[in-house]
């Protein structure tokens, strides 16, 4: 009675055994293919952001550089290793899809043009500090967060994580986070308390970008705003 | 000692702080209580509700005006004339008498390893740190960490209420306003000088402390005030994500975690 019983029990754990030992095996080769891919995401994207930091630090922090050389290099630098219009239109919000093409178009102009005066502001207020890049994490979509600190001469170390995006084969910086406040979340609610002071109008807001970056006869707004 | 007199010396100027700032507490609480009809807005426009915003503004400004012909002016003097070791002392100093409000918040945050090291960091830097000027227990490995009443009752599960700019303080929330009540309110510090009337005492390690966290925002705060179209937005857009960051994040202030940050959409994808 008991091994009649036992019997169909015993095979059941036979057929479990054997498909538990199948999906391990099936498994195995992806496993660590897995966790050596991510590796070496981390390390690109760690690579990326110190190579990026060197370029900056050598070629933007020259004292005796030109404002409009200094500017120059920046967007150069910027676009190449940034993602402008993924940045901007984040950094919009809502709005975006309110914007008709030809203000979206507008804005990503302004857009540009402002970080690129930010950074180039930035720069040139360069005073030692030096650049080391720490760990590196996975983020979410093709993203790798990227560690890092800004030692300053006096005061403590500033930590600034990269968001780096794997696109179309290459890398680009989507947000860059200090101390634990992103730059993009703060431009989009920056910009939506313009945008909503405005009454809503995407207008609004491409007529301070325009002030602010010194675009404002260019777009033949009235310069006071 | 006559009771006028002991009246009158009671009300001193923490009192009237105090008073001051729970008055302007209970005032938000019910603006916070009753919203206006573009809440719908109000709600929409960042992380953190702001329904008081013209009354925070005015706040803001008077604070941005302060900043800028007082405050920061005091704290460029005080990093220009001292060397980097003696304001580290004043920000050493002031941090270890604050530890006791560090450890009780982190205790009460469950984070009994978090309690240790404030515990441990305190002993160490009063005794082998000459009362706390010098961060011995840095060097050991045992680093500094931040804990607050408003943080702890976010923790909790406590939201935010609403945005608040407190007058000289600066920005805060209904629930962080209340938090920084109990903490001042349960100091030790405040508490001994208060009792052995030593309220000089408080004070100046209180302006000490302002003034030497402001030295070191110099760069920050500039940064933020030149690349930012609307400043006060901006500010709140910052102190809703850092205080997020220190309720659901790690507490080491590094964003060590992924869900600490903001997720940027893949535009291309959709």
């Amino acid at each position: 009675m008991t091994t009649s019983r036992l019997f169909p029990s015993s095979r059941f754990f036979k057929i479990l055994t054997a498909c538990a030992i199948a999906i391990v095996i099936a498994a195995a080769p992806l496993m660590p293919a897995r966790t050596a891919h991510a590796e070496d995401k981390d390390a690109a994207a760690k690579s990326f952001i110190q190579d990026l930091g060197d370029k900056a630090l050598t070629s933007l922090t020259i004292q005796s550089l030109a404002p409009d050389e200094r500017e120059r290099r920046v967007r150069k630098l910027l676009t190449q290793n940034f993602d402008i219009y993924t940045i901007g239109r984040f950094a919009l919000g809502t709005y975006w899809r309110q914007a008709s093409d030809s203000q979206q178009k507008q804005y990503l102009k302004l857009f540009e043009d402002m970080i690129v005066q930010t950074y180039s502001r930035r720069f040139a207020d360069y005073d030692g500090q030096k650049f080391k890049v720490g760990g590196a994490f996975s983020g979410g979509h093709n993203d790798t967060l990227v560690k890092s600190e800004i030692l300053q001469k006096d005061g403590p170390p500033v930590h600034v994580t990269w968001r780096v995006r794997a696109k179309n084969g290459g890398m680009k910086v989507v947000d860059v986070v200090v101390e634990e406040i992103s730059m993009s979340v703060t431009q989009r609610d920056d910009f939506r308390s313009v945008i909503e002071a405005g009454g809503g109008n995407v207008d609004a807001l491409l007529k301070k970008l325009r002030s602010s970056t010194g675009n404002a006869a260019k777009g033949g707004d009235s310069k006071h705003g | 000692m006559n009771f006028v007199g002991k009246m009158a010396r009671r009300l001193t100027a923490q009192r009237f702080m105090a008073l001051v700032l729970c008055g302007f507490l209970a005032a938000s609480l019910s603006a916070c209580a009753t919203r206006p009809a573009n809440s719908q807005a109000a709600m929409a426009s960042t992380e953190i509700k702001d329904p008081i915003e013209p009354v925070n503004r005015a706040v803001f400004k008077f604070n941005d005006v302060l900043d800028i012909v007082l405050i920061e002016p005091a704290a460029k003097v005080y990093k220009a004339v001292l060397p980097g070791f003696v304001r580290d002392g004043v920000r050493n100093f002031v941090r270890n008498l604050d530890s006791p409000i560090v450890v009780a918040n982190e205790l009460l945050q469950g984070n009994f390893g978090g309690a240790g090291v404030s515990t441990a960091r305190f002993v160490i830097n009063t005794t082998a740190g000459i009362g706390g000027l010098v961060d011995v227990a840095s060097a050991q490995g045992l680093t500094y960490r931040d804990a607050d009443f408003g943080q702890t009752m976010g923790k909790w599960g406590v939201g935010n209420g609403c945005y608040l700019v407190l007058p000289v303080i600066g920005p805060s929330s209904l629930r962080d306003g209340a938090g920084l009540a109990a903490d001042t309110y349960a100091s030790p510090v405040r508490i001994i000088s208060r009792n052995t009337d030593n309220d000089w005492f408080y004070y100046s390690t209180t302006v000490a402390g302002a003034i030497d966290t402001r030295s070191r925002l110099i760069k920050a705060v500039d940064d933020l005030r030149k690349n930012s179209l609307d400043y006060y937005a901006a500010v709140r857009s910052a102190y809703s994500q850092k205080r997020r960051a220190m309720i659901e994040g790690d507490g080491t202030g590094a964003g060590n975690g992924a869900a600490d940050m903001a997720d940027i959409p893949d535009y291309d994808a959709q």
